[in-house]
This record gives C-alpha cells, sequence and structure tokens, in this order.
C-alpha cells in the first residue's frame, strides 16, 4: 500500500492541485506543502520500514516478447533513501519557491508533484519496463518546468535537456527490448538469466547501451553537455530536485540495473572507475573557473557524482554502503546549496558570483547557512559527506591506490571551489543592493536548517542510513527461498560469477554444483583451462577463510565486546598472512583474481 | 580515581559553542549586538570547565591511562570504527595546556575582541576550536583524530577570514584551509594503508601498538615495511600541513591576518603543535621507518633553518613570530626524526607558553597602537607599556634559551639528543672518509639556528622596545597600556615561560616530565632499528650510540654562547642603527629578501598554475569540442528534418503513394520472415 501510495499519490496530488485558483497564491501554497510533508512522512516510514514488495501484477504484453510486463514495485534500502531524497528535496522545493514572486505556484506545484511520482517510481520499480518507464517519464514534468519557470534562456535548456536524457536512453529502450524477446519476462532475474546465455560481443553491446542512458543521467564525462545549462537556467528549487534526488537515478540505474544483469570484465570495469574518475577532475576543474553561481554547483554535483560511480564500479564490499551514504550526503548537501544559491540570486538579482559579495553583513541568517552548507560539501569529518567519500575512498584504493590518489585530488579540488564560491558569495563589499521582502522566511530557514542537521546527524551515526542496507538483507533471504523471484538472489548470483568470493550467502557452502556453475560461466566469460583451475581453487580456499571468519564473528558478536573484536581482526589477519606468505586482508585474494583476470 | 567521564572534557567547549552560536545567530538583526558581559563569561567559563575536568583527571589518572568507548559511528564492511577517548600520559599534557592556555586567551580576547561587531561569533568559533583540539588529543583512535585535525583546520579557516570584509583576510583563509587539505590528504591515505596492513582495527591507536608488536615478534616486519613507509610518510604530509613545515608552511604566515589571540591560540600554541602530536602518537610506527624518521630530521632541520633566516627580513611584527613558530616547529620534528619524542612534546609545551605570551604581548602591542603591525613604526615602547613589554622580554629570553627560561631546558635537550641519539651515517664512496656522521651536521645547524632566533627575536624586541618612537605622533598620544582582563592571562603566561622548564630539568636532576611520557613514549624511543631485522646484518651499518661519552653541561654551556652571540649580534645591529622611515603600506620584505621569505609560495604557485591551465584547457578547449560536437549531431538531425518535410507538404498523391508502399514493404517482410513473433 505504502509502494502504490508513494507513487500514484503523486500524481493525484497533482491533479488536485487543479482545484486552487492561479490567483490564490496562499491557499495553494497551504495545500502543495500539506501534501508534500504526507508524502515526507510515507518516505520516512519506508525508510524505516525495511524493504516490502507488492504482489506482481501483469501490466502488459510487449508486442514481439516472450513473456509478460509487471506492474511490480520493490523497495529496498537504496530505493528507500532515493525516495526519501525525492520526496524531502521537493518538499523544501514547494517550502523555497514561496519566494519566488510573480510566478504561478499552483502549475509549479503540479509540476514537482508529477516529477516526485516519477522519480518514486523510478526507484521503486521491480520491474525493467516499469523502471524504463518512469526513467523517461521523470524528463517530461522537469523539462515542461524549466520551460516554463527558468530563467533567460530556458526553453533553449528545456530542450537541450529533453532530448540529451531522452536520445540517451533510447539505445537502452532498444537493448532491452531485444533482451524481453528471449527472457521469461521483464523481472531483473529474468533478464539477467537471458543475458548469461548470450555472447560476449553481443553482451557488450546491450552492457553499452545500458550503461550510456545512466551515463548521461548522472551525468558523467563526456556525456555531460546539458547538465549545466539546465542546472542553471532551471529555477533553484528544481535544479535542487534535479541535482539531489534525479541525479541519482543514474547512479541508482548502475547498482540495480547493470551491475546485476551484466557479467563485467576488468576492462569494463576500470573503464567506468576512470570514466568517473575523470568526471570528478573535470568538474571540479570547471567548477574552479565557473562565474555563474549554479554552474559551478552544477559541476561540483558532476564532480561528486562521478567519484560515487568510481565508486560503484570499485566492486569492494564496502561499495554499497558507502556509495548509499555519499549519495544520500550529497543529495541533501547539493540540494541546500542550490536552495541557498537561489536565496542570494533573488536578493542580488544575479547569478554571477563576481557581481555578488558582502551579504555576510547584509543577511547573517543567510549568510551562516550558506556558509554551513558549503563547509558541509567539503566533506569535513562529522558531516555525512565525510563518511561517504572516505568510504567510497576506502572501497578505490582496494582497487588500486593510484584511483584513490587522483580521488584525493579531487577532494584539494573541491575545497578550493567551494571556498572560492563562499569567499565570492558572501565575504568581502557588497556589490549589489539587497531588494526588499525576499530574505529568508522562518519557515524556509528551517527547512535548510533542518537539512544541515540531518548532514550532521548522518555524519556521527551513519547507521542510520547504513543500516537499511541490513534491513534490506534479511528478510530478502527468506523471501529468496519462498519465490525464488528476488533480486537479492541475482545479485548474489551475479556477483559469484563476477568477483564471486567476497560476497557469498552466511549460509553458503561450496559444493560440487556450484563449482560446476562457476566453472560453466567462467567458460563463458573466455578463460583458459589454467585460469579456472586457478580460480576455483581460490574460490574453495577463500570459502574456508570465510567460514573460519564467520565462525570468529559469531562468537565476537557474543562477546559484544568491541575492543577484543580488533585484536582478534589482527590474529586472523595474520594467519592469513602467514599463510599466503604476504600480508593480506580479506580483500586480497580478489585482488590477486583480478589481476590474473587482467 | 575521579568518576568523571571522559567525554564530559570537549562537551564543555561544544555546550559553548551551540550556545554562542544560537546568540550570534539571534542578536545579529538586533544592531547592538549580544551583551558582551554574558557572552564572555560564558566563552571563558565553559572552556575553565573542561580544564578543571582535565586538572582532576590528571591528578588521578593511572600509569596506563583511562580508556572510554562512547558509541559506535562507522560500521560497514571493511571500516569500523568507534568514538572512544583515551587520557594517558601524552594526552594528559597536551590536555592541560590546551584547555588551560585556551581558557586563558578566551580570557585576553574579551578585551581584544571589545566592542567588536561579531563578539560572540568569535567565542562560538574559539569554543569550537577548543572543541575540535580536545577531541583531536584525546580520541583513542585515528579516525576520531582526523576529525578533531579538519575541525580545527575549519576553525583556524573561519577565525584568519574572521574580519571578512576584507577580502586579503579571506584569501589568507582559504590558502590555509586549501594548503591544510592537502595535507589532510595524505592522513587519509595514510589511514587507508594502515587499514591496509592491519585492517579496520589498526586505526585505535591501542590496537595499532599492540598489532606492531606482534609484527616484531612474529617477524613480520619486513613484509609490511613498504606499505608501512609509505602510511608514514604520508602521515608525515598531513604533519607538514598542520604544522607548518616544508613544503607546505606558506599558510602559517598568512594565517596572522586573524585576530591577534588567535594567533596566540591556534598559530602558535596549539594547533600547529598537532603534528608533533601525531608523530609521538605514532611513534611506534615510525621508528619501524628509519628512513621517514630521517626524512623528518632533514624537514624538521631545513625548516628550521630557513625560517629562522626568514624570521630575520620581517617587518610586521606578526610576521616575525609566525616564522619564529615555523622555525620552533622544525625544532620539534628534528627531535622527533631521531626518535626523541618526549623531547619534542615538551618543546610543544615549553613553546606554547613563550610563543602564547609573545603573542599576546604582540597583541597588548598592536591594540595600544590602535593596529599598527609595522616594527618599523615603533619604538621605545617599553616607557609607554612597561607590563608588556616585560612579559615580552621573559617570553624573549625563554626562546632564545637563556639559562634557566623555559626554552633553555627544552631546546638544550633537542639539541643533546641530536647529537646523541642520531645514529645516521651519510656514507658515498665519492666522500673523503667514505661515511660522514649526520649527528654533528644537525647538531650545528640547530645550533646555528639557535643564534639566529637569538638574532631576529633580539631585533624584534630592540626595534619595539627601545629606541626613540618613530610613528606618527597622533597615535603616540593614545598608547596605553592593556586592561587587566589582558594583561592577567599575559603575567600567568609569563610564569609559565619562566618555570615551565623546570619539569625537566636534567641537569638539577628534575626528569618529572619524562616519567609522564614514558608510559607512553618509553617503548618506542628505546626501541633500537637495528633488532628490527637480522641483528648481524645490520649492525654495520649503524653505529653505536655515543651517550657517555659527551659531558652534558658541554651542550649547555654550547646553548647559551649561542644565545648570547645572538643577542649581542642584535644588538650591534639594531641597537643603535638608524631605522629608515617607510613610506608605503606594505610590510612585506623586498630584494633578496623577498625572494628567500616567499621561496615556497613559489613553489605552490607552480602547481596552482599547472592547474589553472589545466582548467583553462577543459573549460576553453575540451568543453567547447563538446558542445561543438553536439551542435553538430544536431545541427544534422535538423537539416536532415528540414529534408524530411519535403514529404510533410500538401502533396496528397505522393504521401498517398509513400504509404502504399510502406505497407507493402511491411506484409512483404511479414511474409518473408514468417509473421510477427
Amino acid at each position: 500500500m505504502l509502494l502504490h501510495l508513494l507513487v500514484f499519490a503523486p500524481f493525484v496530488a497533482a491533479i488536485l492541485m487543479v482545484l486552487n485558483s492561479k490567483e490564490d497564491f496562499r491557499s495553494a501554497t497551504r495545500m502543495a506543502i500539506l501534501f508534500a510533508v504526507a508524502f515526507l512522512g510515507l518516505s520516512i516510514a519506508l525508510v524505516a520500514g525495511g524493504n516490502i514488495a507488492t504482489t506482481p501484477m501483469e501490466w502488459f504484453w510487449i508486442p514481439g516478447c516472450k513473456g509478460p510486463t509487471y506492474y511490480y514495485l520493490y523497495s529496498h534500502g537504496l530505493g528507500a533513501w532515493m525516495v526519501f531524497l525525492s520526496c524531502g528535496l521537493s518538499l523544501v522545493a514547494l517550502v523555497s519557491a514561496r519566494g519566488l514572486l510573480g510566478m504561478n505556484y499552483r502549475n509549479f506545484a503540479i509540476g514537482i508533484f508529477s516529477l516526485m511520482g516519477a522519480m518514486n517510481g523510478t526507484f521503486l520499480a521491480a520491474d525493467a519496463v516499469l523502471f524504463f518507464f518512469f526513467f523517461e517519464a521523470m524528463v517530461i514534468p522537469a523539462a515542461v518546468l524549466i520551460a516554463s519557470f527558468g530563467g533567460e534562456k530556458r526553453k533553449e535548456a528545456a530542450m537541450t535537456f529533453a532530448i540529451y536524457t531522452l536520445v540517451g536512453s533510447a539505445p537502452m529502450m532498444v537493448a532491452l527490448w531485444y533482451l524481453l524477446t528471449f527472457a521469461d519476462n521483464s523481472l531483473l532475474l529474468s533478464i539477467a538469466l537471458a543475458v548469461q546465455g548470450l555472447p560476449e560481443a553481443t553482451q557488450l553491446v546491450l552492457l553499452i547501451c545500458f550503461l550510456l542512458a545512466f551515463i548521461v543521467k548522472t551525468p558523467i564525462f563526456p556525456f555531460h553537455g546539458w547538465q549545466a545549462i539546465t542546472y542553471s537556467e532551471a529555477p533553484a528549487p528544481l535544479s535542487a530536485i534535479l541535482t539531489g534526488a534525479m541525479s541519482k537515478a543514474g547512479v541508482f540505474g548502475f547498482i540495480a540495473w547493470v551491475l546485476p544483469v551484466f557479467p563485467f570484465n576488468m576492462t569494463e570495469i576500470s573503464t567506468m572507475v576512470w570514466l568517473g574518475l575523470a568526471s570528478a577532475i573535470y568538474g571540479a576543474l570547471m567548477a574552479l573557473r565557473a562565474r555563474d553561481g549554479k554552474k559551478l554547483l552544477a559541476f561540483s554535483s558532476m564532480s561528486h557524482l562521478g567519484i560515487a560511480v568510481a565508486g560503484v564500479f570499485s566492486l569492494s564490499e564496502a561499495m554499497l554502503p558507502a556509495v548509499l551514504v555519499l549519495l544520500v550526503a550529497h543529495g541533501i548537501s547539493a540540494g541546500v546549496q542550490y536552495f541557498l544559491i537561489g536565496v542570494a540570486e533573488r536578493m542580488t538579482g544575479t547569478r554571477n558570483i563576481d557581481e555578488m559579495g558582502g551579504l555576510a553583513h547584509k543577511a547573517p541568517a543567510f549568510s551562516f547557512l550558506f556558509g554551513a552548507a558549503g563547509v558541509m560539501a567539503l566533506a569535513v569529518p562529522g558531516t555525512a559527506g565525510f563518511v561517504g567519500e572516505f568510504t567510497v575512498l576506502l572501497s578505490l584504493w582496494d582497487l588500486s591506490p593510484v584511483c584513490a590518489g587522483i580521488m584525493g585530488f579531487s577532494m584539494i579540488l573541491s575545497a578550493a571551489y567551494v571556498l572560492r564560491f563562499i569567499q565570492k558569495v558572501i565575504f568581502g563589499e557588497a556589490k549589489h543592493e539587497c531588494k526588499e521582502g525576499v530574505k529568508v522566511s522562518g519557515l524556509e530557514g528551517v527547512a535548510y536548517g533542518t537539512m544541515l542537521v540531518l548532514l550532521l546527524t548522518f555524519g556521527f551515526h551513519p547507521a542510520f542510513v547504513t543500516e537499511s542496507l541490513h534491513l534490506y538483507d534479511a528478510p530478502a533471504a527468506e523471501q529468496a527461498e519462498e519465490t525464488a523471484v528476488t533480486e537479492e538472489v541475482i545479485e548474489e548470483e551475479v556477483e559469484e560469477e563476477e568477483e564471486g568470493e567476497v560476497e557469498p550467502l552466511e549460509s553458503h557452502i561450496v559444493n560440487s554444483s556450484d563449482i560446476a556453475k562457476l566453472d560453466s560461466s567462467l567458460i563463458q566469460a573466455g578463460f583458459s583451462e589454467e585460469e579456472r583451475k586457478e580460480l576455483i581453487k581460490q574460490v574453495i580456499e577463500t570459502e574456508a577463510n570465510i567460514a573460519r571468519s564467520t565462525a570468529l564473528a559469531l562468537e565476537k558478536q557474543a562477546r559484544e565486546e568491541t575492543q577484543v573484536r580488533g585484536v582478534e581482526d589482527k590474529d586472523y589477519e595474520i594467519n592469513d598472512a602467514e599463510m599466503e606468505g604476504h600480508p593480506a586482508t580479506d580483500a586480497a585474494p580478489v585482488n590477486e583474481k583480478e589481476a590474473s583476470n587482467d | 580515581m575521579t568518576n568523571i567521564p571522559l567525554w564530559l572534557i570537549p562537551l564543555f567547549p561544544l555546550l559553548g559553542t551551540i550556545i554562542l552560536a544560537s546568540i550570534a545567530v539571534a542578536s545579529s538583526p538586533n544592531k547592538k549586538g549580544a551583551p558582551e558581559g554574558i557572552v564572555g563569561a560564558i566563552a571563558v567559563l565553559l572552556p575553565a570547565m573542561s580544564f578543571v575536568c582535565v586538572v582532576a583527571l590528571a591528578s588521578t589518572m593511572p600509569d596506563s591511562g583511562i580508556r572510554e568507548t562512547i558509541c559506535n559511528w562507522i560500521d560497514i564492511p571493511l571500516l569500523k570504527v568507534d568514538i572512544g577517548f583515551l587520557f594517558d600520559g601524552l594526552s594528559r599534557i597536551m590536555l592541560l595546556f590546551v584547555t588551560g592556555i585556551g581558557t586563558l586567551i578566551a580570557l585576553y580576547s574579551i578585551g581584544y575582541m571589545h566592542g567588536d561587531r561579531g563578539f560572540a561569533r568569535f567565542f562560538a568559533y574559539i569554543n569550537l576550536f577548543l572543541f575540535s583540539m580536545i577531541v583531536l588529543v584525546l580520541s583513542d583512535n585515528l579516525m576520531l583524530t582526523f576529525l578533531g585535525w579538519e575541525g580545527v583546520g575549519l576553525c583556524s579557516y573561519l577565525l584568519i577570514g574572521f574580519w571578512n570584509k576584507d577580502l586579503k583576510n579571506c584569501k589568507a583563509a582559504n590558502k590555509a584551509f586549501i594548503v591544510n587539505r592537502v595535507g589532510d590528504i595524505g592522513f587519509l591515505l595514510g589511514m587507508l594503508c594502515l587499514i591496509t596492513i592491519g585492517g579496520a582495527g589498526a586505526l585505535n591507536y591501542d590496537l595499532l601498538n599492540q598489532f606492531i608488536q606482534m609484527l616484531i615478534a612474529g617477524g613480520h616486519v619486513e613484509l609490511v615495511l613498504p606499505m608501512l613507509s609509505l602510511a608514514a610518510v604520508l602521515f608525515f604530509v598531513g604533519c607538514t600541513g598542520k604544522s607548518a613545515q616544508i613544503p607546505l608552511l606558506t599558510w602559517l604566515p598568512d594565517a596572522m591576518a586573524g585576530p591577534t589571540p588567535v594567533s596566540a591560540l591556534i598559530h602558535a600554541a596549539t594547533m600547529v603543535t598537532s603534528g608533533v602530536y601525531l608523530v609521538a602518537r605514532l611513534s611506534n610506527m615510525f621508528v619501524l621507518c628509519p628512513d621517514v624518521l630521517n626524512l623528518i630530521l632533514v624537514v624538521g632541520a631545513l625548516t628550521a633553518f630557513w625560517a629562522a633566516f626568514a624570521g630575520l627580513f620581517q617587518n610586521d611584527i606578526k610576521k616575525v613570530l609566525a616564522y619564529s613558530t615555523i622555525s620552533q616547529l622544525g625544532y620539534m620534528f628534528m627531535a622527533a626524526g631521531v626518535s626523541a619524542f618526549d623531547a619534542s612534546i615538551f618543546h610543544v609545551f615549553t613553546h606554547a607558553f613563550f610563543k602564547a605570551s609573545l603573542f599576546l604581548g604582540a597583541g597588548a602591542v598592536i591594540h595600544a597602537l590602535a593596529g599598527e603591525q609595522d616594527m618599523r613604526r615603533m619604538g621605545g615602547m617599553i616607557k609607554k607599556t612597561p607590563v608588556t613589554a616585560c612579559v615580552m622580554i621573559f617570553a624573549f629570553l625563554a626562546i632564545v634559551g637563556f639559562p634557566g627560561f623555559a626554552g633553555f631546558w627544552s631546546k638544550d635537550l633537542i639539541l643533546e639528543r641530536i647529537f646523541t641519539n642520531c645514529n645516521w651515517v651519510f656514507t658515498g664512496t665519492w666522500l673523503a672518509d667514505g661515511a660522514v656522521p649526520m649527528n654533528k651536521i644537525f647538531y650545528v645547524t640547530g645550533l646555528f639556528t639557535a643564534v639566529i632566533t637569538a638574532v631576529y627575536m633580539g631585533r624584534l624586541i630592540i626595534m619595539t622596545f627601545f629606541g626613540e618612537y618613530r610613528g606618527d605622533k597622533e597615535t603616540e598620544s593614545h598608547i596605553h597600556e592593556a586592561p587587566a582582563v589582558m594583561l592577567i592571562p599575559m603575567i600567568v603566561l609569563t610564569f609559565g615561560s619562566i618555570f615551565a622548564g623546570y619539569l625537566w630539568a636534567e641537569s638539577i636532576g628534575i626528569t618529572f616530565f619524562a616519567d609522564t611520557l614514558a608510559p607512553v613514549l618509553s617503548a618506542a624511543q628505546a626501541f633500537d632499528p637495528a633488532r628490527m631485522f637480522n641483528p648481524d646484518m645490520m649492525l654495520e651499518e649503524f653505529i653505536p650510540r655515543i651517550t657517555t661519552h659527551v659531558n652534558p653541561m658541554l651542550f649547555a654551556a654550547l646553548g647559551t654562547l649561542a644565545a648570547l652571540f645572538g643577542m649581542f649580534v642584535a644588538w650591534k645591529g639594531w641597537g643603535k642603527a638608524h631605522i629608515p622611515s617607510v613610506k608605503g603600506a606594505s610590510t612585506a620584505p623586498e630584494g633578496y629578501a623577498k625572494g628567500w621569505t616567499f621561496l615556497w609560495d613559489y613553489v605552490h604557485l607552480f602547481f596552482i598554475k599547472a592547474v589553472l591551465i589545466v582548467a583553462w584547457i577543459c573549460d576553453v578547449v575540451v568543453d567547447k569540442v563538446l558542445q561543438a560536437f553536439q551542435w553538430t549531431i544536431s545541427a544534422i538531425v535538423s537539416i536532415v528534418g528540414d529534408g524530411a518535410t519535403v514529404f510533410q507538404v500538401r502533396k496528397v498523391r505522393l504521401q498517398l503513394t509513400l504509404s502504399l508502399f510502406g505497407v507493402a514493404l511491411l506484409v512483404l517482410v511479414v511474409l518473408l520472415t514468417g509473421g510477427l513473433v
């Protein structure tokens, strides 16, 4: 019920907003904000409630396809948090938009609610066609909003945005259709199985089609052409939603749809990691030169999401919680920065940061929020951004120290551009007179303040975010046994084929059939006889190690003493070191394997 | 043992931050600002309560220290970190002077910041700084230390740019943060190295030490040595950022743009010494990597020497003190480089007193002269402000190492340790003797630096307090002694700079300070790198330590001579000299002095320019090419579209023909391929 509500109620709300008159600004704002508060409440319930799913309902048959398409919604930790971002940012956007005078608030709210519904659908869909439907549907309300409420070049921006992203996902549509012609149905498991049977070259083409859609949406260098103009021309509250929630659909797609479906080889993984890092550096450098405040934030957003994508493809053990925390942190901090630059824009009447300045004295409360938001975007420890960036750095370090070094460089650059941004906007002497009556209102201030407090809370207690992934694990495993139509299984299987040994099921015991399966998929992946033997040997060894460490971990839990825990960690790490003749962490065998893949 | 929980210590300044920040934001629309009495009382009392807690804990602490785990912080695969505190001999010393001097300087600031519009905001930052600094030294793991580490950097940024109407201050603040950020990335990557070797548990200091002991006991040191050395180097990069060592030192002189109490507290007494603290805290790890220790020794010596010379060329009174701080930090790292971690912490301790006194005294002078910082416009102040002059002269005697004053004991100890502990021998076939014992070279460098220290400090004292007043007449009539609220902290700190040295005066048999640090540092200091690997092979390369051969009194005599000689040179050079009157407002040195002073700025500029050029290429070349590509495609599409509209005009016959043709084609295809699906 919750899932249905989150996806469809926003559209209903959008229709109900029509009841308001265009002229009656106050009642429209009240109604919109009440609706948005209700949705935020629902999304919090979703995050707190763990994973739930609706019963799959047959939706329609696509002509030429083997199986039906389902209307099937499914919530897991990652999707639930993305829904939280979409609902939360929409609420703050509706609050913030009250300050943009002289616009048709009713229509703005209608657009925001439709966008929210489409985004929620994207993050909750368990069916590929449904996912694609919502993924495309997001673009339309966003483009309409930009075209109606944007800056001077709004028409051009809306066209660029709509065409670029729609064209970007067109190959995915074709690829999806092709897959559906021989997949049993359009659920994740069937598609993944369908991909397994294909020749490698076809797999690669399909993979590129899928990747392209998400690369464009995120965006990742060199497909970021639409981003700067769109984010800068869109009204600031909308830009906040676009960067805070909608761009997450790209990263979400990588995690939820690309990784479980496609088998990867080292070239593809490293290409994606390098593309992510390239966007991180490129975005940071562009932000360093940007004069338009909103463009600067657009590039900073690109930089952070580049890091997130690189983190996703590092495929380390810590990847999922790390990227999730990074995404949540970035969603909130980039969102609040966009809201605040919107406030600055309406106070000074310009987006050019060279012409701003001196707001620290004119509007101290605003400047406090602005400075705090900027500092939190820097990933200072104690904010959620730090937890996200450090854990992603850890994942990348696991992959290769060079990657971690590059990410470190982008963190230095981020300090440079954010501080320059803060200095130009709020410090120095004022160059413009403040207009009257558009300062931060009380409600707005509270909303932004709450976002900052959330960043601090998640920074000191990231378990709020990472715990939701555990909620996702346990019941999903149960469900997997019952219905066998659960994503968990697929993820496990695919990971097994790829980096297999890293995260096996807890009760996993290697038996001959597993080995046979692994062997056959390795043959498909084109490994030679010797390599396969070597790999399988490693799998078995690692299994043994993991069994041992699981036993140790159980003991540890029983004792519940943190001090003791670390010592034992080292105990068996030293054992490992002795056994393998060099210092090894748990991930070392994987690295070896990846090296041999290479 | 008292039952004060450790988390109370950082809690008080944190509360102060929250209360004062609320006051600052709430009073911002109000024209008068918040009442200074209440704000000042909160700002001083809360750190003072922390200080009381620390004293109570310090007096009853067991030798092994107090450990407290508060809660879990991060818990994901590969990374489990707790929020926990560790109160042992090392953090005791650090906390005592951090909270103590912090409280005194907060008291002083009430006088110094009187009437400033951002009074409440200033004290909110100061309290946030104290919170971060306490977390930095009190934490029991590297992650939490890093929280304090970046926290103090952030507060330093906020306070340097405190007067943010002037963009010059903002730029100095940005520079400080960004340069520190470079070091911080080193810190982060260092932590990753440790995680690679020992898992997330290795971030905890206790577990790291146990882990290292196990490595040594099991003979595995050789296996992890490359990674461990990398970790040590990366941590040291972090230290060069925070503690302003070569090459990341350019931010500290610029940081003098902040209010003077800030310079005293953050950029002299506490924050900049956190690098030394970190090296001491990780001493067990550093001693495993003798090459890294040698690197620290070289960097420390170069920094001490270079900054002392740069201090000689400055005209701004605060800049002289800034370079002096860098130089003294160089001494501390030299000590750490020869595994004399207790000596380096001892110098941190005494330096905190005398450098804080010097800065507060300089602040009082600047306050009296209504903001004048150029020493060429000062002179003869001893008659107008006798108390300040006395404070500064006592602190001056301490820093130059005049016998009996604090700096004498600590600096002397460092020089002695350099001579006795350094067993690094430089070998090379092209050398005349085949081998050069480096201890002598570094000892002479240290001693020579001590001479220069006495020269530039003597110059500062003479130019400020003696001779004739050289400023304009109008300011002269307003020169006044600072109010009591500023003088009291100065006098207390002066007592510290005279007597702090007697906590460890080896020649008169007091080793109290060394004893308190012994439980933490003795293991590392007694560690002989020669025994780490195969003893037979390695012993040939190290010459045995020569502790007994040299009379300690000889070191003391040489140190005293250096100080006296330096003072003599200063008196000769500036005592009677006529100082040319200044024309421009700039205090920056000129000519060769400029080149020396800004040497590392030029190096930084090179990297900054490189980044800017790459950014320019991205912006002007790459981005334009991508856009051109994108618009070419769209242009092609629209041209083709224009062409296609030919079929869309009202030519019914043509369209009908085309449709029929299309249907026929479709039917044909379906028939040939065997139907749909």
